[in-house]
């Protein structure tokens, strides 16, 4: 019964969203206020509706209701109750619905947090999620319905959740991801809605860039978890792989930044107006991209679903329609915008245009390393692989000019800069950061030279982030005092940088300095790793609740102390008949000590994959450092709505002049 | 097959430190070469995995093989054609140059280069295409918002 | 005019990759081209599963078209294949086995000649012996010079003793016909 309430529920989103996607458009078109006025109460059904739906699938997982298909295949009577809840996002067709479920709810969040923006632009904005909307809707309904009943025979037990999904950081890792993916098409509607209404001026970024931020900070937080779980989770003691998948996450995150940084050009400068919007369309149409790379199995992953060419088709039509009119649209109008903002070669908004050059590089870098080995094949030349060695070397290329840029970006001033004053700052942070650099590596045998240029990056970002807090302080001639000056938009500016700097430092000393040895231990044994000393006490078995296994407890000493205490697993899910590496971490701020469990040996022993991991954590935390700069840049007063309406009045002259 | 045993002597009593490296090696040199290779070879009947990180009874083999080449004494790019011979372009993450392999550095070198390029040419342009007195007023509206103006 | 060509530029790479991606849904991306193809048999020796003091070489393919199948009693999809090898060679086609052996790991040890080979015999006794003789490769040494990922597998070797095909995964009647059956005729002639 709930399955087909749930299904019924469903239906009546699409209605919404099918209404949504008409009526206020029209009444925009129109100026009919009555007609705009329905886009609010439409939003909000099209979520209740969605709500409904899903609820129903979470209860009928809480239930055990195997005659309903996605249960039967996700589920399972022993899994524990919280996996239960979360198993609804573990396969095709439930995280498509989450994934709507997610959409809706960023299409009511604008609904309800843009009450300074023009009701014609809500509407048209509302509409044009509503429209993508429809294809989803669709989509989910034709093609992957989760409410799907295996009437009338039905299995006794589930065929239980997939064991790499049984775990914490898998739990919120999908959800925050989409929130990024689908977070993008507000940015995508407002672009959109600015292209049709023929009204893309700096309001407009201003009212696109909290929503940008937003996506933004949930895809970062999305990249940085899934990274953290798939070292966590598969044994390999690896933080990123390049998988296409990964990839598919990626592009639009980097395209997401490009945006970021050229909306701020958009908004205070007036310019990249064309640009801007082409970065606003591409970060959704990436985001779609990556749900049909993901779902359509092209392409060989670890990490895509069971696949399915029909499905496959249907969402590269949905990629056609969505994006190809979008685009198609941009070509028309976007040769009519005018920036009108003036500036000379050496001001920020020469260093913002590199930087956003360099990120849409990098994101043409990973979209063909992603898709070449696809058309390589179609075009009969052979199976290819594009993996680390290539990603790696064309990263270390960009990242040296993007690091230079964004040293120089914060420095300049907009407009015009003078060059004395620049090349004088510049050379006092090369110079400061090789001492640091220098010092750092004292006493240290065996260096990388990728380690030192990433350590000597990272640091001079670092220091001239210090010194563009130090001359807006000297600047505003408060001393400390000024430091509360600085508003959160700024912070957000410094604490991105700084995110971004650490992460550097932590990829660098991981990639160069990582130790790890293959063993075979028998209880009693030991090895010495980078003056650590693990001592293995032995194996004892294991019994969970869906799985049973081995459990290897080691001790970890450094300098006859006692450290850590390790216990690895490796467990045996008896439904999926799956082996799970369970490894065991002991994190720290400048290491991990990290032990995984391989199998029992004829004679008794054990083997072990012992590494430790300088910085590792430096990489999540820089990834958590940015999501931070993100919120706080996001919590600035110029975006509040109150006082956007009163920062519109006097800039309506402004939009007429641009459009 | 060679088996290196390491015994180490240590100063601790109790715990013996003794281990067996499931792959050891005569020099840290050809650890790190092994390393290297494992980590960019491809499991060919994987999903997408490295030979190092692959349980596979095949990545299992082509990682032995990897060893006996390495012990030998022969350097990366041997190895690695020793595989491609086999198992072709695919179980190398590094992907050959050819016709359509070279659009991986093309497309983002041209895309620099040509971004550059319009930047540059636009702003020769873009000074005579305005006329004076728009972009007065432009910079007078612009002023009118300066409140702002230094913050990112 | 000259500008809006310019603005087309993402449409037409978006359409581009569209095609690709339509292309490509209609392919399995893990099919991978061996790279054996029009290549002759790589040389090796190794002896008979059965009785060690048989010993072959790519000798045993000159002269006769044969498939040579990739297997072990330990895998499931091989077992799912041999009645309809062995159907095919009441049809007359020679099939020559490769045993790879899953459990011959030379770091592990494991199970004992004898034992495999009483489980061949049990094997084949129960779902038919497709084989004129099975080569035993216990390092999988050769599996890896043939390119094998796996088992099992199947390649088609010409009279030269040249690889003409490559088939991972089970050969079934469906296989058989799309795949094999064309060449398989024209090479007999």
């Amino acid at each position: 019964m709930l399955a087909e309430l749930g299904h019924f529920s469903l239906v009546l989103a699409l209605l919404m969203a099918i209404l949504l996607a008409i009526y206020p458009m029209w009444g925009a078109q129109r100026g009919q206020v009555l007609m705009m006025q329905t886009a609010k109460p439409l939003t909000v059904g099209l979520f209740l509706f969605t709500l409904f739906a899903y609820l129903c699938l979470t209860q009928s997982f809480l239930d055990n209701d195997f005659s309903i298909a996605y249960v039967a295949h996700n589920s399972n009577s022993l899994l524990p109750w919280y996996y239960q809840i979360t198993a609804v996002w573990g396969g095709h067709e439930g995280s498509f619905l989450l994934w709507v479920l997610i959409f809706a709810a960023w299409a009511v969040a604008v609904a309800m947090f843009s009450g300074g923006i023009p009701q014609d632009i809500l509407a048209r904005v509302l509409a044009i999620m509503g429209m993508v909307g429809v294809g989803f809707y669709l989509y989910i309904l034709l093609a992957s319905n989760p409410f799907e009943r295996l009437l009338p025979f039905y299995p006794v037990d589930g065929r239980d959740l997939n064991p790499l999904l049984q775990d914490f950081g898998m739990i919120i890792h999908p959800p925050l991801l989409y929130m990024g993916y689908v977070g993008f098409a507000v940015v995508f509607a407002f672009a959109i809605a600015a292209l049709v209404a023929g009204r893309l001026d700096s309001t407009w970024a201003r009212w696109s860039r909290p929503w940008t931020l937003a996506a933004w900070v949930f895809l970062t937080l999305g990249i940085a978890l899934g990274s953290w779980w798939a070292y966590k989770e598969l044994g390999w003691g690896g933080w990123w792989f390049w998988d296409p998948v990964e990839n598919a996450s990626f592009m639009p995150w980097l395209v997401g930044t490009a945006l970021l940084h050229s909306l701020a050009v958009t908004e205070k400068r007036k310019a990249f107006k064309s640009w801007t919007v082409l970065l606003a369309i591409a970060a959704f149409s990436l985001s779609l991209l990556g749900t049909f790379l993901v779902r359509s199995g092209v392409l060989v992953s670890v990490h895509s679903f069971a696949s399915d060419p029909t499905r496959g088709l249907f969402i590269l039509g949905l990629l056609v329609l969505v994006i190809g009119a979008s685009l198609l649209l941009y070509a028309l109008r976007a040769p009519q915008l005018r920036s009108v903002g003036r500036h000379e070669l050496l001001s920020r908004e020469t260093m913002l245009i590199g930087n956003n050059i360099l990120l849409c590089s990098a994101t043409l870098v990973v979209l063909m390393g992603t898709l070449l080995p696809l058309v390589h094949k179609e075009l009969g030349l052979g199976s290819i692989s594009i993996g680390a060695p290539f990603f790696d070397e064309m990263f270390v290329y960009l990242i040296v000019p993007f690091v230079l840029l964004m040293v120089m970006g914060p420095l300049s001033r907009w407009k015009n800069q003078p060059v004395a004053a620049l090349r004088n700052q510049m050379l006092a942070g090369l110079g400061l950061s090789v001492v640091a650099v220098v010092l750092l590596n004292m006493g240290r045998d065996g260096l990388s030279y990728m380690a030192v240029l990433g350590m000597a990056l990272s640091v001079w970002i670092a220091i001239a982030t210090v010194q563009e807090i130090r001359q807006r302080l000297s600047a505003s001639k408060q001393g400390l005092a000024g430091l509360t000056s600085l508003t959160p938009s700024h912070w957000g500016m410094v604490m991105g940088h700084l995110g971004f700097a650490a992460m550097i430092m932590g990829i660098a000393m991981v990639t160069s300095y990582s130790v790890e040895r293959d063993v075979r231990m028998t209880p009693g044994d030991s090895i010495e790793l980078q003056g650590y000393e693990f001592r293995f006490l032995g194996v004892e078995a294991l019994q969970g609740p869906n799985y049973s296994g081995h459990v290897a407890k080691l001790d970890v000493y450094e300098d006859g102390r006692k450290v850590s205490h390790l216990e690895a697993q490796k467990r045996f899910y008896t439904v999926q008949r799956n082996i799970m590496t369970e490894a065991a971490v002991d994190p720290g701020f400048t290491r991990d000590l990290y032990v995984a469990l391989g199998e029992q040996l004829n004679n008794g022993d054990w083997a072990l994959r012992v590494y430790v991991k300088p910085y590792i954590r430096w990489i999540w935390g820089g990834a958590a450092l940015m999501a931070i700069g993100g919120l706080l840049s996001m919590s600035d007063k110029r975006y509040r709505m109150a006082k956007l309406a009163k920062v519109r009045e006097h800039k309506v002259s402004a939009a007429g002049e641009a459009a | 097959m060679i088996r290196l045993l390491w015994v180490m002597t240590l100063l601790l009593p109790l715990y013996a430190s003794a281990f067996e490296e499931v792959y050891g090696f005569n020099n840290e040199q050809q650890r790190q070469l092994f390393k290297e290779l494992t980590e960019e070879l491809r499991c060919p009947k994987c999903q997408n995995q490295n030979i190092a990180d692959s349980d596979a009874l095949v990545a299992q083999d082509l990682k032995r093989k990897v060893y006996q080449l390495v012990l030998e004494g022969k350097d990366k790019t041997q190895v690695i054609d020793y595989m491609r011979v086999r198992y072709g372009d695919f179980v190398y993450y590094q992907p050959p140059i050819n016709f359509a392999t070279l659009f991986l550095w093309l497309v983002p070198v041209v895309f620099i280069i040509g971004s550059v390029g319009m930047v540059v040419w636009r702003r020769r342009n873009a000074a005579t295409e305005l006329d004076t007195a728009l972009i007065a007023k432009a910079e007078k509206l612009l002023n009118n918002d300066k409140t702002q103006e230094n913050n990112p | 005019m000259k500008r809006v060509g310019l603005f087309l530029l993402p449409l037409g790479l978006f359409l581009f990759i569209v095609v690709f991606l339509l292309q490509g849904l209609f392919s399995d991306p893990r099919e991978i081209e061996s790279s054996l193809l029009e290549q002759p048999v790589p040389e090796f020796r190794l002896p008979d599963v059965m009785d060690a003091s048989i010993e072959y070489g790519p000798e045993v393919f000159e002269g006769e078209l044969t498939l040579l199948n990739v297997w072990g009693t330990w895998c499931v999809t091989c077992a799912i294949e041999l009645p309809f090898l062995t159907e095919l060679r009441q049809q007359g086609v020679r099939i020559v086995g490769l045993y790879y052996e899953q459990n011959m790991d030379p770091d592990f040890g494991g199970k004992s000649l004898p034992q495999i080979r009483a489980d061949i015999d049990r094997t084949l006794s129960q779902l038919g012996n497709p084989y004129v003789f099975n080569i035993f490769d216990e390092s999988r040494d050769t599996s890896m010079d043939f390119g094998v990922t796996g088992a099992p597998e199947t390649f088609l070797i010409d009279r030269q003793g040249k690889v003409r095909l490559h088939h991972v995964g089970d050969l079934n009647e469906r296989v058989w016909q799309a795949k094999f059956l064309p060449l398989y005729q024209e090479l007999s002639q």
